[in-house]
């Protein structure tokens, strides 16, 4: 293998060293060891492009142990891009090293023939909603010792009927202002059809013509994130296509509205996937610019046609939690805080350290529990201290990390969707009519 | 490594305690000083004081040379390995033990960042007054090691004007407890040679300081310069007719413009040449004539403009972006050597332009940020360690820097430290004798020299190159020290401990 192929070694230079990113970052907090900051991190890349360091087996753990959350972007004074270089040398190791046998066919099963199907997903959800009604996930989760955490601490998975695709179209309520196209994602419909729903009822009350195209299921982004090059290329290849094919169908040029921070972080970069010069980037550049977050959705017009829309709820005090991806990968902080402050009977406190990650990270949370528990345990402090009643998110991992984390504590407070939250107070009919 | 000390300082540390693999090691090899590097035979992370003492103690028994380490963020080389040495590293000391409001006093591990003990503060109204610009990554070991300063340090001093306590573990394993917070201590003050030791005396884990009320009242400035000599002038005059800002900050055009292309964006004005940063701080009184006062020195020499800071988050910006002006020099080059000389204030004009002259003449990028109340120079050279060739300018250029300020009357560090990179320096600035009576409380400290040896004392060979200091040579020491300049210079270095 190539060095260059392993490193990004180009982007490995922006870096000078300064350190502003150490206490950013989960991985150094929870261990104080600099070979697991960013700054410690992108030295060793270098030193291994540079031959003055191994790509060994220490050097492939430091890479895995990185929860990819981007926090370190956030205050990096020089640009430093560094979730691009994590995904670049995480490719080259995935091509390059050999994992236990057991856990590369499992690796395989999961990103290679689970998430892109539809087919599969649904019937794993099946089973797994059979299996929990039988109680075999607290057996299997015994049987696992400490790798089984994530199973037992599950939430429910759904019955049938809410697992059901989204409608392909779903018309506006009143008078139209604009169309829009939503990602049903791969894992959301199985696990959060309830946020799916919301979501389109959200934007449906606000005026919009809701199209959902059944071409794609999973966008690439936990392929991307875990070097799973080939596969995320071609993910993110069917996911463009799709909406292109959307696009053509309804006549007319649609923003993407996706409810999973995760893959809106992918998305807004899915140029970013391809080489340079492969002839589709400018196809995916075009699409790209269209992938708005949930909370971005509602600007002008749609949000006073929401606003006339919501009406009485159950009465919460909430902390919003910043996605990562939302945060980091997208520089979205404000908006979501906006909508929320536009709910009657909703109190909104601040969470200390709102953008640090929660552990959850795509699929770390399953592949290393102990670590993910670690760096939650902070963001349970910090929810214990801000009095909140609820928590409010944006990204179905970090729903699961909060749901599991916090009855591993022993507190049931609800974790919400942001799309749900602001769905259970819409009233039935325009404001106008009902009040 | 010995198998026994291995065996033993497993047994103390625990599995995360200790890095014993080469990979990890390697993002050890060096500091903000990236061309010196070198590979730690371990890393130690211990995780309090008693493990620590542990630690120093196995490795006296088997004469293993240590370097302490606090987030790496130093600018001089001074947590660079050393020939078969370890580095402990205090990031895993991080918690605050004690804070009393009523008695404005804080206890804190050594791996606390600087930044983390004014949030724990702020909650009570104080603060932790000395700002290095690597606040956010630095750690109060690290800064007691330097006496480091920060732009605030303009009026409340560095760091050994905060410390009133330390505990310390030597080099043998002993624990020296000084926490005890004493203003005026009986006997000699250890705390105060502990301070800006650069952990050749022992390996501070813990640190008591004073923390300072926050102000009544706190003005931001930003004033607009087309001409980065005017700027200078107008920091001169300000001393001059002793109008006291809490700080007093030069940026220069290059730094603006890599600062807004940052994350950091302050909206300082791209086409400016230089803008002054400024803060005033006190009572409503006090804040209104020092900006009046202020005011009228900027219009005077010609300031383009002067912004008022609204509110905390434009406040927060404006210095934001100044303390990110490192990490965003990155833009420019990949590796960035920040020089740091202490000039006499009347002469920041020349020395600035004197300063920016020597690196272009060497064909060097050279961008300013200071500390311009202090008189406190940060000539930031970018370069690439991959090119030995530029790598030797930029040693060149220091090192000429270092002679024309100490010549002009100025000193060889304001709050980073010597280091390994003015180690040789040192002979510019100080007469042999000097020299041979900092060697000794350095013996009683650590008379085996295995304390971050080679680090700041310039190794002494039978041929000196250099024996006699330029001050001394250029005018009489006693007469130097005693000019007001001198002494405002000497302020931000100063290691001793007026009480």
């Amino acid at each position: 293998m190539q060095l260059t192929e392993l490193v990004d070694y180009a982007k490995s230079l922006d870096c000078v060293h300064c350190g502003l990113c150490l206490h950013t970052c989960p991985t150094y907090l929870l261990t104080g060891n600099e070979s697991s900051s960013p700054r410690g991190r992108i030295h060793l890349m270098r030193s291994v492009a540079e031959g003055a360091a191994e790509a060994d087996a220490d050097f492939a753990e430091e890479m895995d142990f990185c929860l990819l959350c981007r926090h370190c972007e956030s205050v990096c004074p020089s640009g430093v891009r560094f979730g691009r270089m994590m995904e670049t040398t995480r490719a080259g190791l995935a091509e390059s090293r050999q994992r236990p046998h057991v856990e590369q066919l499992a690796r395989d099963f999961g990103f290679g023939t689970v998430l892109p199907s539809r087919a599969w997903l649904s019937m794993l959800a099946g089973l797994a909603r059979f299996g929990q009604r039988l109680g075999l996930d607290r057996a299997a989760a015994a049987f696992l010792g400490e790798r089984g955490a994530p199973i037992a601490s599950m939430p429910p998975v759904p019955p049938a009927d809410e697992r059901r695709p989204l409608p392909r179209y779903t018309p506006a309520e009143g008078e139209v202002t604009g169309e829009v196209a939503v990602l049903e994602g791969c894992v959301m419909p199985e696990l959060f059809g309830r946020v799916n729903r919301a979501t389109v009822a959200c934007l449906s009350a606000a005026g919009r013509e809701v199209h959902c195209s059944r071409g794609a299921t999973c966008c690439g982004s936990l392929h991307a994130h875990n070097g799973e090059r080939a596969l995320a290329r071609r993910l993110t290849r069917e996911t463009v296509e799709a909406h292109e094919a959307l696009e053509a169908e309804v006549g007319t040029a649609l923003p993407m509205v996706v409810n999973s921070a995760g893959c809106a972080a992918h998305l807004v970069e899915a140029h970013e996937v391809f080489a340079e010069d492969d002839p589709f980037v400018p196809r995916a550049r075009a699409f790209a610019a269209k992938v708005i977050d949930f909370s971005r959705a509602f600007d002008g017009e749609a949000r006073d046609r929401l606003a006339a829309r919501l009406g009485r709820g159950p009465a919460r005090r909430v902390a919003w939690d910043d996605p990562c991806h939302l945060c980091h990968g997208q520089g979205v902080r404000d908006e979501p805080r906006a909508l929320i402050d536009l709910l009657p009977d909703v109190e909104r406190v601040e969470l200390e350290d709102s953008e640090a990650c929660c552990g959850s990270a795509g699929v770390y949370s399953l592949a290393r529990p102990a670590d993910a528990a670690g760096v939650f345990a902070p963001k349970r402090d910090a929810f214990a201290r801000s009095g909140a009643d609820a928590l409010v998110t944006g990204n179905p991992g970090c729903h699961l990390q909060w749901h599991a984390g916090l009855r591993a504590a022993g507190d049931d407070a609800p974790v919400l969707h942001l799309a749900e939250l602001v769905a259970e107070r819409l009233t039935p009919t325009p404001a106008g009519d009902a009040r | 490594m010995d198998r026994a000390l291995l065996h033993e300082l497993r047994a103390i540390l625990g599995p995360r305690g200790l890095i014993e693999d080469r990979t990890r090691r390697v993002a050890y090899e060096c500091d903000g000083l990236a061309f010196e590097r070198r590979v730690p035979e371990l890393v130690l992370l211990p995780a309090d004081t008693a493990q620590a003492a542990r630690c120093m103690r196995a490795l006296h028994d088997h004469g293993v040379p240590v370097v302490p380490r606090g987030a790496g963020t130093g600018l001089t080389g001074g947590a660079t390995p050393v020939e078969g040495g370890v580095v402990i590293g205090t990031a895993r000391m991080r918690r605050v033990l004690e804070l009393d409001p009523v008695d404005r006093i804080a206890r804190v591990e050594a791996g606390l960042v600087n930044v983390e003990l004014s949030r724990a503060a702020a909650k009570h109204g104080l603060f932790y007054a000395p700002d290095p610009s690597s606040q956010r990554a630095c750690t109060l070991g690290g800064n007691v090691a330097n006496n480091a300063g920060g732009p605030h340090c303009f009026r409340h001093g560095n760091t050994t004007r905060h410390v009133v306590g330390l505990v310390a573990v030597m080099h043998d394993g002993e624990v020296l407890d000084l926490s005890e917070p004493r203003v005026d201590p009986l006997g000699d003050d250890l705390v105060g040679l502990l301070v800006g030791s650069e952990g050749m005396f022992a390996l501070v884990t813990e640190i008591t300081v004073r923390l300072t009320p926050a102000p009544q009242r706190v003005e931001t400035l930003l004033a607009v310069f087309d001409d980065l000599d005017a700027a200078c002038d107008a920091v001169s005059e300000m001393i001059a007719e002793q109008l006291e800002p809490s700080a007093l900050e030069i940026l220069d055009k290059l730094t603006i413009e890599a600062v807004e292309a940052s994350v950091f964006a302050a909206g300082y004005p791209p086409d400016a040449e230089a803008v002054l940063l400024i803060e005033v701080e006190g009572s409503d009184a006090e804040v209104e004539a020092n900006s009046a006062g202020i005011a009228r020195v900027l219009e005077r020499r010609g300031a383009l403009e002067t912004r008022r800071a609204t509110g905390d988050e434009e406040r927060a910006k404006l210095w934001a972006g100044r303390k990110g002006a490192y990490g965003a020099m990155g833009r420019v080059a990949p590796d960035l050597y920040v020089t740091d000389v202490v000039v006499p204030r009347t002469k920041l004009r020349e020395l600035v332009r004197r300063t920016t002259e020597i690196c272009r003449e060497r064909g060097l990028k050279v961008a300013n940020v200071f500390h311009a109340g202090d008189g406190n120079l940060h000539p930031n050279v970018s370069y690439d360690r991959r090119d030995p060739d530029e790598v030797a300018r930029v040693l060149d250029a220091g090192e000429k820097i270092m002679e024309v300020c100490i010549e002009a009357g100025g000193t060889l560090s304001g709050e980073h430290g010597i280091g390994l990179e003015k180690q040789k320096q040192m002979h510019l600035y100080f007469s042999p004798a000097d020299l041979d009576a900092m060697e000794r409380p350095r013996d009683v400290f650590d008379p085996a020299r295995r304390m971050n040896p080679g680090k700041t004392l310039p190794i002494r060979a039978c041929m000196e190159t250099r024996t006699r200091p330029i001050a001394a040579a250029s005018s009489d020491p006693a007469a130097r020290r005693a000019s007001p300049d001198a002494a405002a210079a000497q302020s931000t270095s100063d290691r001793e401990r007026p009480r």
